[in-house]
């Protein structure tokens, strides 16, 4: 727990590579995993002569994103040199987007949850996002004295996306972490293989007295991995900024590296050796200049994001914040859901609570997806029609359902017939059930009628087990209660 | 004759009437490379075998009668920083002494659909930076007029190639006056080309927004017969220009008739030798004579143009040469101990002082605290240049200008004094600041032997004027011979 | 003005010697006090060049370069990858 004192201030840098087919300055594939130096060409190696050429789908890609996140789209910009000798850049120098980002000033609203599963809606700044390109991979072996250099991943696009220091805790960090890397999956433009370190994330930390309006001094740190190791480091960075001030002491704007597996970390530059990029614009790509129709027309293609869906959802079907995030997890199954509500036969709730429950754990369990599966929105609807009107049991509704995953063209009204399901649900039916259970249960008549609540719930199970659990349950109990008042 | 001496336009005509073979004509050439290079020393490596090779394939097209380029058949030296496919090419740096392109460069693409018979590559400044051809790692260039003289910088081998005639024509490339100073200092023809218009797909950058590949040869039409080869549009290049290019060597006529020619004051003043101002004052007076109208006009920020050239230049360089880091390909010391040894020492190695002193000047005008008082500066000042230029074009058809303050200096005479030889580009780098294409062609000799060169300038695309006015001036005067050696 | 020759060198990954740094130096600050006549001009904002807007590349793989052809011109290779001092980061 954080010194109820101090507040904590946090920025983040995202990167995303772009799942477009090509490479950002180049013709060569993007495509991640395969064989060291194969995905290559002389113009991201950096060889003598060779020029880059900017790959127009990366511009579309940025200012999806910078639409989705609500950023003035600067329809004249340009790309600028940053220059710095490391063995993984071939030219020296990353082409990047120094003063004239293709998108600038917009927000993020973003739903957090809070440690007691309530949440609250914040609003975050986004300071811009630019497009740039990544660098190699150093390869590192103890066989080897020395490092290999693996170019496949030279100039595979990415955009980064800077925030304004607007985060006051690890979890708002993750919930818009969260938030980003669902809109790049909805709008498709990144893969976001953490594990791939398709998606990375600097974070900026710096404490200050609450209720103070001047910012700390903000440290930089460099090799978070992963989402929770974001809310690891931010909070153990808060700690130690927190303890040096405490102790009299002074935070120096430096960047660190974060080990997660130590769980902290360690100087990695100080402000003194801070580099200087020496930015300066591309010479050899001339100005982007992007028709007004063309920027708007990208909004237009936009969908409903998830963060709003979710805002949405919550509000309007009374269904929970965790329950929400996983119908969100994928678009598909989003969009599944949507069109199932949509349907009107049934509940959002009932359809929700199938969703995540049941649905969700076979795709799990079997690795699949739900476009793997034969479920179609009308089978499934009718089956959870079928449910909320009693006409079959919640437990027979799991064995049609097995079936519609697996049949095609499956309709569950056949299969309810066919495996006899249905609830018996005719009054005189059960009538002559709940008579015949009666008689032969005198005792546990008696002992209803003595205080003993609970014989209610035998005569019933026994009522169910005379119809081999296809009584409805609700009526059974109705019938029963009418016996036991009127013997 | 000997077949060596003729222009290209004179030996296409000779091929199609079969008076000569190709076999012929790039024979006599390699012939003269070996009877004279030995002096002159223009050539780091001659392709020989697969120059006759070339020449063999041309020789079987035309007895096939199959329709060729005017090129065909043409010996051609390309200077040794435009990438040729399995030809090394080092830059005349020790930092690419061993550096064999697997890709060519797009100008040397188009021309192998037009079938010039490549001799091989030829000397250069080190990373095209240099007026003399002295900062070559491997060796010193002659000049053919006169071996105690440099040729000129930084295309000093294909200038003194193309003038003893150890090939017929040469691609340099020029980014403050390194096609036009040695066409100048060696009696040739040159032509800067608009920039934009030739692609620089695989020219190994020196400053991407001034380099541009251009065409040296001992005539116009030779010229113009390379130009229009290598021109175009190319996709591989973002900065290359989206337009039709029509045929300058087809449409070539002398013409200059009612053009009117500006004179800029600046160009004839202090720093400019009284003999090359008379040379090409003489010059202008001959194109009046053949029909065009002289006015003199002034370019007042021409003065500044080459500060903000060295500054613009070396900031670009010094991020276009610090890829070469030993690491991919090059030259990489063979001593280190971690990898910041193993840089610097490789680079300290590799490059020579002039191209240290531009990379060290570079890195300082963009580092941190002084881009804005030095190369936005200069950038700003490039767009007052170009601006100056437009308003002239609007009451000139082309502008007339010395190429060179001073014919060729001697050999080792200006090393060591970066200022002085700075100056030689005086009158050249404001083209390439303001993006222009301009010609050079010799317009006399001066008292100690030694050419002096004019230097047209147009607006962009502006090249088929350019040229007609060059033709109309060489019909006039005659056309450059070969140097005797 | 005087210039910290041997920070830009740092830079620049290059080493000089002594008395070659003295003699940069010095060409350096010859070149930059010319520099610093230019005159000012007024500050027009980022340096952009709209009239002449970028030709974008379509979104397509193209040609395919063989890995040893492409490490050819290496100064040293192992595994198909280039071989560079250590580097811990």
């Amino acid at each position: 727990m954080l010194n109820p004192n101090y507040e904590v201030v946090v920025g983040l840098e995202v990167h995303a590579e772009l799942n477009t087919e090509s490479k950002i300055y180049c013709s060569c594939k993007n495509a991640f995993g395969l064989e060291v130096n194969s995905q290559c060409c002389p113009i991201c190696m950096g060889m003598p002569g060779t020029l880059p050429t900017l790959n127009m789908q990366v511009v579309e890609y940025a200012i999806k994103m910078g639409h989705a996140l609500h950023c003035n789209i600067h329809r004249i910009c340009k790309q600028d040199r940053k220059n710095y000798f490391y063995p993984d850049l071939p030219k020296s120098y990353q082409i990047s987007q120094f003063d004239i980002p293709l998108c600038e000033t917009g927000y993020l609203d973003v739903l957090v949850e809070n440690p007691d599963k309530s949440s609250y809606q914040k609003r975050f700044g986004v300071t811009r996002i630019h497009i740039e390109e990544d660098a190699g991979k150093l390869l590192h072996s103890a066989n080897i004295d020395g490092s290999l250099v693996d170019f496949n991943r030279c100039g595979v696009p990415l955009i980064e996306i800077v925030s304004e220091p607007d985060f006051r805790s690890s979890a708002e960090a993750h919930a818009y972490l969260e938030t980003i890397k669902s809109i790049l999956q909805y709008l498709d433009i990144s893969d976001c293989k953490m594990e791939q370190g398709s998606i990375r994330a600097d974070v900026n930390v710096s404490v200050r007295k609450k209720g103070s309006k001047e910012f700390g001094t903000r440290v930089e740190m460099k090799n978070v991995n992963s989402f929770s190791a974001v809310v690891r480091a931010i909070d153990y960075e808060a700690a130690r900024q927190i303890e040096v001030l405490e102790n009299g002491g002074e935070i120096f704007q430096e960047t660190r590296r974060w080990d997660d597996a130590k769980g902290e970390n360690v100087l990695l530059r100080s402000k003194e050796d801070s580099q200087d990029y020496r930015y300066f614009p591309e010479p050899d790509l001339p100005t982007i200049v992007l028709e007004q129709e063309y920027v708007d027309g990208i909004k237009e293609s936009i969908p409903e994001l998830p963060n709003i869906k979710l805002i949405r959802f919550t509000q309007d079907f009374g269904i929970s914040y965790d329950e929400a995030q996983v119908l969100l997890e994928e678009p598909e199954k989003c969009a599944f859901f949507e069109e199932s509500v949509a349907k009107k036969v049934c509940s959002p709730k009932i359809i929700c609570n199938w969703m995540v429950g049941d649905l969700t754990k076979y795709l799990r369990e079997k690795k699949l997806s739900l476009g793997d599966t034969a479920l179609t929105v009308d089978a499934f609807t009718a089956l959870l029609k079928m449910i909320e009107e009693g006409k079959i049991s919640n437990a027979a509704g799991k064995q049609v359902f097995e079936v519609l995953l697996t049949q095609e063209h499956a309709d569950p009204a056949k299969i309810v017939e066919e495996k006899g399901l249905a609830q018996i649900s005719d009054d005189s039916a059960l009538q002559a059930v709940v008579d015949q259970v009666c008689e032969a249960n005198q005792k546990s008549i008696q002992d209803y009628k003595n205080g003993k609540t609970n014989a209610l719930g035998y005569l019933t199970g026994q009522c169910m087990k005379a119809t081999k659990g296809k009584g409805n349950p609700a009526k059974m109990k109705e019938l029963l209660l009418e016996y036991l008042q009127t013997h | 004759m000997e077949l060596f001496e003729y222009t290209a336009s004179q030996l296409s005509g000779m091929l199609r009437e079969k008076k000569v073979s190709a076999a012929e004509v790039t024979q006599s050439v390699l012939d003269r490379i070996e009877a004279v290079d030995e002096k002159v020393k223009a050539y780091l490596t001659v392709t020989g075998e697969e120059a006759k090779q070339q020449a063999a394939e041309v020789d079987e097209l035309l007895a096939k009668g199959e329709p060729l380029s005017p090129l065909a058949g043409i010996p051609l030296a390309v200077k040794d920083n435009i990438c040729t496919k399995n030809v090394r090419t080092s830059c005349a740096s020790k930092m690419l002494g061993n550096f064999v392109p697997p890709y060519h460069a797009t100008v040397m693409k188009k021309l192998e659909g037009c079938r010039p018979v490549m001799v091989g590559k030829v000397n250069m400044d080190e990373f095209a930076m240099g007026s003399s051809c002295e900062t070559s790692y491997f060796q010193k260039t002659a000049n053919p007029r006169n071996l105690d003289y440099v040729p000129g910088g930084s295309s000093g081998g294909s200038g003194a190639a193309v003038a003893a005639g150890e090939a017929v024509l040469s691609l340099g490339s020029d980014t403050g006056g390194s096609i036009r100073l040695p066409s100048a200092y060696c009696g040739v023809v040159g032509l800067k080309p608009t920039y934009s218009s030739v692609s620089r797909f695989g020219l190994v950058a020196f400053a991407s927004s001034l380099d541009q590949i251009g065409p040296l040869g001992r005539s116009v039409e030779d010229v113009a017969m390379l130009y229009s080869a290598i021109c175009g549009y190319d996709p591989m290049d973002a900065t290359s220009a989206k337009r039709e290019y029509p045929d300058f060597y087809a449409n070539l006529k002398a013409d200059v008739a009612g053009k009117t020619i500006g004179i800029p004051e600046e160009y004839f003043a202090q720093g400019v030798s009284e003999e090359v101002q008379q040379k090409v004052m003489a010059a202008a007076k001959v194109l009046e004579g053949l029909g065009a109208t002289l006015k003199t006009v002034s370019l007042p920020s021409t003065s500044y143009a080459l500060n903000a050239y060295y500054i613009i230049s070396s900031a670009e360089a010094s991020s276009n040469l610090a890829r070469f880091d030993g690491v991919k390909y090059g030259y990489r010391t063979p001593e280190y101990h971690g990898l910041d040894e193993m840089y610097e020492k490789t680079r300290s190695e590799g490059f020579g002082d002039e191209v240290k002193r531009r990379i060290l000047l570079g890195t300082f005008v963009l580092s941190s605290g002084f881009y804005d008082a030095y190369y936005k500066k200069a950038k700003l000042l490039q767009n007052r240049i170009g601006e100056e230029f437009d308003q002239q074009f609007e009451s000139c058809d082309l502008l007339l200008t010395p190429t060179a303050p001073d014919t060729a200096f001697k050999l080792g005479e200006n090393m060591g004094d970066p200022l002085k030889m700075y100056a030689a580009d005086v009158c050249t780098t404001t083209v390439n600041i303001a993006g222009l294409p301009a010609l050079s062609i010799p317009c006399g000799t001066a008292a100690n032997g030694l050419p002096i060169g004019m230097q047209l300038i147009g607006p962009k695309f502006s090249e088929q004027t350019l040229l007609n006015a060059a033709l109309a001036y060489q019909q006039e005067t005659g056309c450059c011979a070969v140097a005797k050696l | 003005m005087t210039i910290d020759i041997q920070h830009v060198a740092k830079l620049a990954k290059l080493r000089l010697e002594e008395d070659q740094a003295q003699r940069f130096a010095k060409d350096m600050e010859n070149i930059v006090s010319m520099v610093q006549q230019l005159p000012d001009l007024p500050d027009t904002g980022a340096l952009i060049d709209p009239d002449h807007p970028m030709i974008f590349r379509g979104d397509v793989v193209e040609h395919h370069y063989d890995r040893k052809e492409l490490l050819a011109n290496a100064p040293q290779v192992k595994a198909g990858c280039v071989v560079v001092p250590k580097v811990v980061e």
